[in-house]
């Protein structure tokens, strides 16, 4: 087991010379430290395999240099392709239906395989010059914590694991980027496969949380659950929460539990069609409106501006907007925006996705 | 004879129009009619909530189309709430200025109350005031945005002893016709299949039986709606499939609100704790619904009710004819407002009781 400090100007040619030999290389992620193997050798993946100890029939990510690359792998669907344009090169891993060309045992019963383009320059280009994917997995034991540095990393590894590790490319200890998220594009609207702590999308950070309700007391505890967890920022600039969603989705029920949350007395009702509806409210000591919004026939520039709805955003008042995705292209938010879609699922169960930008 | 210029600005639509005490002698709406060019610049417009241009070029037709000039005015009533706030600003603004100038009492109304009295007002070309009628009156009011049941004792005194939970009549309707494709808004469209359609052959579940109170729920209907059309194949949706869906969603609609009015009545017709109703007034958009109209006389026969439902459909919509027509009684009885410090009400609406 070698170890080589990732400025050392020969720790890229030798990490890359390791995996041709298909060896495993500890290397540095935006994330966190991940193990390398080539992925299209069978040897070099039965020994990631045999460090990772992971259980059989969980999939391994791989990582491509550029979606072309990805391409000759795996299978990209409309969806994938969408997705793909907005979300990558970033941290965040896609599940695509596989071609053949990986090495057994990356993939998982239902023959999907997760792909990542990194967002870390030397990474790519390791991929590049190697010409073919790697393995993007943390370089921790399956269930052990995710390794920031070397020193935490070797603490928790085994004699037999260190034995097989060929190249440790030591960076330090790496910021605190948490790993993340996995989309499954293979469904036809994308899902979240593991909950996640946090994804970098170019600049802007999102933080992503998937819940499922049966019922519309539930979905209105919910709408209690976030809006406790958001409300120093109600207080502080107000807080504009968007509601997408089908017709009969509950949308106007989530909003009816943000306004028992508020201790309004009066029920909320949909505001179809007068647009805005507004409701004061008193908490302990914050005092302000909850307006709430339709703008389910909406879909022009000029119709949105008479609403006027920037002047409602003050400290205190919590805008929320059902179909907000009808005039997302009209309004630029000065406060934060809080992305709720609700979707029916089976019976009475309701999907409900929250992104907080 | 008192002439009154009501003006409108709650929602989508401009309106003004001009009353000689019930008798309308016009009730112009931006949407609705071809508008005459008054001043040179801005041409009125069809776009919804276009306030700012409509105003003006609105309250010109209406004047002229009543054949009246407006030193001839005797106040003016506008619609304070409720409504979307910049849009009742601008009707505001325009009474206001408009009042300071000819020196005249300036009048401010409830859009609902304008709905509830909206069956008094009377065609030009009849020669009675009004039909006479007794209180308490039972006001139905039912349309895209409201579904309420209120207690009238008198012009002015109002309570509500019914409302939505969720959603409107009318606005079921209309989504319920977007998930079927039929445009917005839908409710007509579907009043039109309907008449074609079998309501038997999709039976609609009837909301809020287990609870004693005349509120009423119309978003259960609404998915009930969603969940039976999406199970059915696109292929399936012909013509009459489509016309049984109208025809059955309509008559889900019309069942819960004839339901509760019925339990309603019964109450307040038979217990010695209530003054029993003597005449039924229906307003609203849904009121224009003929098969809905129907359905309500049968109820109201029932309890042998007089009942009255606003003269023509423009009076069902939303229209400033029915403001004016509100504000006679008001004027009548000296309510009028300070110029200065009226204001707009957004949330404004009847109490519960």
């Amino acid at each position: 087991m070698k170890i080589i400090d990732f400025n050392n100007s020969d720790a890229q040619i030798q990490a890359l010379a390791t995996l041709q030999q298909g060896g495993l290389v500890i290397y540095p992620t935006e994330t966190v430290y991940g193990a390398l193997v080539d992925a299209t050798n069978k040897k070099a993946v039965q020994k990631l395999l045999n460090y990772k100890r992971r259980p059989t029939g969980k999939a391994i990510s791989i990582a491509c240099s550029n979606q072309k690359m990805a391409e000759e792998y795996v299978f990209l669907n409309e969806q994938a392709r969408k997705i793909y344009s907005i979300f990558l090169p970033g941290t965040v891993p896609f599940i695509t239906q596989k071609k053949k060309k990986t090495a057994p045992g990356l993939t998982n019963e239902k023959n999907t395989l997760g792909i990542r383009i990194p967002n870390h320059a030397f990474l790519l280009k390791l991929i590049s010059d190697l010409g073919r994917p790697v393995t993007a997995t943390s370089a921790n034991s399956a269930g052990k914590k995710a390794p920031y540095s070397i020193s935490d990393l070797l603490s928790h590894l085994s004699e037999k694991q260190k034995s097989q590790i060929d190249l440790i490319v030591d960076a330090g200890t790496l910021p605190k980027n948490p790993p993340s998220l996995v989309i499954d594009t293979t469904t036809s609207s994308p899902t979240i496969v593991r909950d996640n702590k946090n994804i970098q999308l170019e600049k802007t950070t999102a933080k992503v949380e998937k819940i499922w309700t049966d019922s519309d007391e539930e979905t209105k505890k919910i709408a209690d659950k976030i809006l406790k967890q958001n409300f120093s920022q109600l207080e502080k600039t107000g807080l504009i929460i968007a509601l997408d969603g089908p017709l009969g989705a509950g949308k106007t029920v989530f909003a009816q539990g943000l306004g028992e949350s508020l201790q309004i007395k009066t029920n909320l009702t949909s505001p179809t069609y007068t647009y805005l509806k507004e409701y004061p409210y008193q908490l302990k000591k914050s005092t302000g409106v909850l307006y709430h919004l339709d703008v389910w026939t909406i879909n022009e520039q000029n119709t949105f501006n008479l609403l006027e709805v920037e002047k409602l955003v003050r400290p205190n008042n919590l805008i929320v907007i059902e179909w907000f995705e009808n005039i997302a292209q009209f309004f630029t938010p000065t406060s934060p925006l809080l992305k709720i879609k609700i979707l029916p699922t089976k019976e009475n169960i309701r999907e409900i996705t929250i992104i907080q930008l | 004879m008192t002439y009154i210029l009501g003006i409108d600005t709650s929602c989508d639509e401009t309106s003004a129009a001009v009353l000689s005490g019930y008798t309308i002698l016009s009730n112009t709406i931006s949407s609705q009619i071809e508008l005459h060019k008054p001043y040179g610049g801005v041409f009125p417009t069809v776009a919804k909530l276009a306030h700012q241009e409509n105003i003006q070029p609105v309250i010109a037709t209406a004047l002229k189309a009543a054949h009246l000039k407006i030193e001839n005015l005797d106040a003016v009533a506008v619609t304070i709430g409720p409504g979307l706030a910049p849009a009742l600003e601008i009707g505001i603004r325009a009474a206001k200025e408009l009042a300071q100038k000819q020196q005249l009492p300036l009048i401010g109304i409830n859009h609902l109350e304008g709905h509830l009295l909206s069956p008094l007002a009377q065609a030009n070309s009849t020669s009675k005031q009004t039909f006479k009628f007794e209180f308490p009156v039972l006001g139905i009011l039912v349309s895209g945005g409201h579904s309420q049941f209120i207690k009238m004792d008198q012009v002015g005194k109002y309570e509500i002893i019914g409302e939505t939970l969720d959603d409107a009549a009318g606005e079921c309707l209309d989504k319920i016709g977007r998930l079927l494709n039929l445009g917005y808004p839908a409710a007509p469209v579907i009043e039109q299949l309907a008449k074609t359609g079998d309501s038997q052959v999709f039976p609609f579940p009837l909301p809020l039986t287990t609870r004693y109170d005349y509120d009423l729920s119309f978003s259960g209907l609404k998915t009930y709606a969603r969940n039976l059309i999406g199970k059915m194949d696109d292929k399936k949706l012909d013509r009459q499939t489509l016309a049984n869906l109208a025809a059955s969603s309509q008559a889900g609609v019309f069942r819960h609100l004839t339901y509760k009015l019925d339990k309603l009545l019964n109450y307040y017709q038979n217990s010695p704790a209530q003054t029993p109703f003597k005449t039924i007034f229906v307003g609203g958009g849904v009121a224009q619904n003929v098969c809905f109209r129907t359905l309500v006389r049968k109820v109201a026969a029932k309890y042998e009710l007089p009942i009255h439902f606003p003269y023509n459909k423009r009076l069902c919509g939303d229209n400033a004819a029915m403001i004016a027509l509100a504000a006679l009684w008001h004027y009548q009885n000296h309510h009028f407002a300070d110029i200065q410090a009226l204001e707009r009400q957004p949330n404004l609406n009847f109490k519960k009781s």
